[in-house]
């Protein structure tokens, strides 16, 4: 019976290797999360994921990317990349109108933004491994980051945090270290690719199927 | 001579022992139903990870007008060495029963809120929080 088990063990560690591995990009919003999913995607696909923009729930449904195959230090990986809605804990329609938005249309992009956390947060039990994305301008203390970082350690899901922006004067990527030192960490650019290959090596590194 | 209309701030103070004992769902009902009503709840323990993420998922689908959502921040106790070690292996522990009592009873399981301090209140009034690894300040604007 025991060589039976670890016969289909076996079986099926063999194909859970050849199974993609979704990679899910969480955090807050404005934190560059599209603009991340967007370099990956560029660069070992030569396509775009989704519109990165400034004003704030840009992404309001879950963007995916599948079947991308990266490579470093010679282990190859196919990801699936699953660009989420940012997370947040409220939602006012009126900041949109400060954008040049029509209250209108304000209303609908508040509506659609709160569908797309529900949608990112059940998306929580369907991700292999996250990439966990905070702005290094800002305070990493926020209640969505450690809820969210709760979260995947009670799912024991891998994350891997990044600390992105570096490019702008005032990031402080230790910050976000020193608030969560127990996580793989690499600061990046995804706007101008700064560390970006430090970010695949992580991924090569520590990513795999959850559960 | 000119008249001042004075602006009121609710603050409910709860034990922590009015939540243990409801399931994960009436918890967060319990906690949106007074905030939703403009209370700031002060609640002297703090929701496990996915009640905390539940509690975010459920302000999302009450969001209108004149409810934009929450401002929630909270403080768990710090434990180091032996002591951490211990509390996570209660919690495995407390996972592993959750699981095997839904499973037997297919009933919601009541959850005990974890030692700590939280602050919930609706995002109209909390401007902002600030947050350090022990402590926190709330702004709020009535």
């Amino acid at each position: 019976m025991m060589v039976f088990d670890g016969f289909i063990n076996w079986i099926r560690n063999f194909f859970r290797l050849r199974q993609d591995i979704s990679l899910g990009i969480y955090g807050c919003t404005n934190v560059g999360k599209t603009t991340l999913a967007n370099r990956i995607a560029m660069d070992w696909t030569g396509e775009e994921v989704g519109k990165a923009s400034r004003i704030p729930h840009e992404t309001r449904t879950v963007q995916k990317k599948e079947k991308i195959l990266i490579e470093s230090n010679g282990k190859k990986l196919r990801i699936n990349i699953l660009d989420m809605p940012g997370l947040a804990t409220k939602i006012d329609y009126r900041k949109f109108l400060k954008y040049g938005i029509k209250k209108k249309a304000a209303r609908i992009r508040a509506k659609e933004a709160t569908q797309g956390i529900v949608e990112a947060i059940k998306w929580l039990n369907h991700v292999d491994t996250v990439l966990a994305v905070m702005d290094a301008t800002k305070d990493p203390l926020t209640q969505v980051n450690i809820t969210l970082l709760g979260n995947l350690e009670a799912k024991g899901i891998p994350v891997i945090l990044i600390a992105n922006k570096i490019d702008m004067k005032r990031a402080k990527p230790n910050n976000i270290k020193e608030a969560f030192p127990q996580y793989p960490f690499v600061e990046i650019s995804a706007l101008n690719g700064k560390n970006i290959d430090q970010l695949y090596d992580a991924i090569t590194k520590h990513a795999r199927k959850a559960g | 001579m000119k008249k001042f209309k004075m602006k009121k701030l609710k603050m409910d103070f709860v034990s922590s022992s009015l939540l243990n004992g409801k399931s994960g769902k009436n918890k967060i009902n319990f906690i949106l139903n007074r905030v939703k009503d403009g209370s700031i709840l002060v609640v002297n323990g703090v929701l496990k990870p996915e009640e905390e993420m539940n509690l975010i998922k459920e302000t999302m689908r009450r969001v209108d007008d004149g409810f934009p959502g929450i401002e929630v921040c909270s403080i768990k106790r710090q434990t180091k060495g032996w002591g951490q070690f211990f509390e996570v292996l209660s919690e495995r522990g407390e996972k592993l029963q959750d699981v095997f009592l839904q499973s037997l009873t297919g009933k919601p399981i009541k959850t005990n809120l974890k030692t700590g301090l939280t602050v919930i209140g609706p995002a109209k009034i909390i401007k902002e929080i600030k947050k350090n690894p022990d402590s926190f300040s709330v702004l709020a604007e009535v």
